[in-house]
């Protein structure tokens, strides 16, 4: 099997010919420590993607595709260039508006929210998606042609209309302002529709809607709030994406257990990226919902990836092949993504381990 | 149920008139500031921690039930200050250098405030010089927050800044957020850990008492 088949039979809930392996996001930093050895002239593995020039960018592509061709990743995450331009140093805006304030680590957090009141929309125009932010999809097509999974990182609900709106803002209006809550998810979702479209034709494998939800202890909002707000449009989006030949899958952080059965019942094939910190529990889940869920991710990024030995790795990721693998349905990956933080040896383990110990039939060990 | 229970109650539910109107009342009826703030505002944000933290209820409900106990205490604020009234502790609040979140330490603050402390909130991105020069000699607890794995180091370069700067043991310093835990604290020499807002607030105060 090569990486597309063995992706889609594990998100199909059927065993390929080993576990799968995935990245779902990677930063600068890991990606030059574990390509360097494959590729000369890389960056400065400090050096933020915003601060390198055109030339270090191309071989950080390079360097990016390579990590998961030597390391036989089955899986490649895309998502959207282009979108934002530089306002300042450490600013950068959106097509939507919305500015990010860069961290150190080159990490973007929204501070300024155009859409506040329902006065605010009076005249706003919402962007619309265009296909050369593609770009990084159509590049991971063209090298890989159809033996690796093409990903797509869709900013959900949730995401898109706190970060127009302001977090704190968009839940007192969900008190205060219903209509105007529904208008913006409304603006958010008619974007990706479009989005989806241009995705689909540029040639798609699995479609993850990233909308993080939840921390560590709980849900963001109330499972309520979240059926009301939230959930209808990223149900639409789950259904249009099946309807287009795609598999589904949901990325949120945290413990999402009080949402699963609603996120069950809204048809995704797969769940990421199962913090064990928050509660997700392999075992746990896979006893829960195996027969309808396919689990990727929670091999911990906090503390093992950082600071475990190659050992310990090895052991998290036969501990997680036993708990999961079984029938299919699972995909090994970080519980997060691969930060600054992690050590790629470590992360090599990751996928060494999963190459040697997730072949089907399993082992028991 | 008196007055100040009903207040309580209206404060949870978060009706900002309600709750105005109940204060005003209360002091009205000649009841002191202190015991409206006490048994009415920080009674009703306690049974709100309480309840986030068992998940009864959820962020946007705290933000709601704080929304209407800061109109409450914008009332009694004149009346606290004439009656020398003081706060159940002073804190320095702040997310780390490299860090721009702000919700949780929002929420820390919103149950610091609930709890009756007076709150130097110093925002987002604080650098560790900052945290030290907001430390003044009333300055009982500094509270660190951090989201992120990669700016969780920078807790462990603002207590050694504290250090160095020689005011780590006029403070108790008590840290949470994302993937902050109690190893975090131990390992960084943190006096405590909040797992979330609410706990955070409890731990606070447990600080305090101990100072007392």
């Amino acid at each position: 099997m090569n990486g597309l088949e063995r992706i889609i039979t594990a998100l199909s809930l059927k065993e390929p010919d080993r576990v799968p392996l995935y990245i779902h996001a990677i930063n600068e930093k890991p990606i030059i420590l574990i390509a360097r050895e494959h590729l000369e002239g890389l960056p400065d593995p400090e050096k933020t993607f915003y601060d390198m020039n055109d030339n270090e960018k191309m071989l950080m592509l390079e360097a990016l595709f390579l990590v998961h061709e030597k390391h036989d990743i089955d899986g490649f995450t895309s998502l959207e260039f282009g979108h934002e331009e530089r306002i300042a140093e450490d600013e950068v805006r959106d097509a939507w508006g919305v500015v990010y304030q860069l961290n150190p680590f080159g990490l973007p957090v929204a501070k300024h929210h155009p859409l506040k009141e329902k006065s605010d929309l009076v005249g706003f125009v919402p962007p619309a998606p265009k296909k050369e932010n593609l770009l990084l999809l159509m590049a991971a097509r063209e090298r890989f042609r159809d033996t690796k999974a093409i990903f797509w990182m869709m900013r959900g609900t949730f995401v898109l209309s706190w970060r127009l709106t302001g977090m704190e803002n968009l839940m007192l209006k969900m008190f205060d302002d219903p209509d105007f809550v529904h208008s913006i998810a409304r603006m958010t979702y008619e974007y990706n529709v479009q989005m989806l479209d241009l995705l689909v034709e540029a040639g798609l494998d699995v479609l993850i809607i990233e909308d993080d939800i939840a921390d560590k202890n709980f849900p963001l909002i109330s499972p309520d709030q979240f059926k009301e707000f939230i959930n209808p449009y990223n149900r639409k989006l789950v259904e249009l994406g099946h309807e287009k030949g795609l598999k589904v899958i949901r990325h949120s952080d945290g413990n999402l257990w009080p949402l699963l059965d609603i996120l069950l019942e809204t048809g995704y094939d797969g769940l990421n990226p199962l913090e064990p910190q928050a509660g997700m529990d392999l075992k746990k889940l896979k006893e829960y919902c195996g027969d309808r869920l396919c689990f990727l991710g929670n091999i911990d990024c906090i503390d093992l990836l950082p600071n475990g030995t190659q050992e310990q790795v090895e052991e998290t990721v036969k501990q997680a092949i036993s708990d999961a693998g079984e029938g299919g349905g699972l995909i090994i990956s970080s519980s997060n993504s691969l930060h600054p933080g992690v050590n790629p040896d470590n992360c090599i383990a990751m996928f060494n381990a999963t190459k040697n110990y997730g072949r089907y039939p399993l082992n028991r060990f | 149920m008196t007055l100040l229970e009903e207040l309580a109650q209206t404060l949870q539910e978060g009706d900002l008139n309600d709750t105005t109107g109940l204060v005003n009342r209360a002091v009205t009826e000649g009841i002191p500031a202190e015991t409206i703030l006490k048994s009415g505002l920080i009674a009703g944000m306690d049974e709100i921690g309480r309840k986030f933290q068992d998940g009864e209820i959820f962020i946007p409900h705290m933000l709601l039930a704080a929304r209407a106990m800061n109109a409450g205490i914008d009332i009694l604020k004149p009346l606290l200050a004439e009656s020398g009234a003081k706060p159940a502790g002073h804190v320095v609040l702040g997310t780390v250098k490299g860090d721009h979140h702000d919700i949780g330490k929002n929420l820390v603050r919103i149950m610091l405030e609930g709890k009756g402390f007076a709150v130097n909130d110093l925002g987002i991105d604080v650098q560790p010089k900052d945290f030290v020069d907001a430390i003044t000699e009333e300055v009982q607890i500094v509270a660190i927050s951090a989201l992120l794995s990669t700016t969780v180091p920078f807790i462990e370069e603002t207590i050694q800044t504290l250090e160095s700067a020689g005011v780590r043991d006029q403070v108790k310093v008590i840290i949470g957020g994302g993937v902050v835990t109690q190893e975090t604290a131990e390992k960084f020499g943190a006096d405590a850990y909040g797992q979330d807002a609410a706990i955070g607030a409890v731990k606070a105060m447990e600080l305090i008492e101990a100072l007392n």
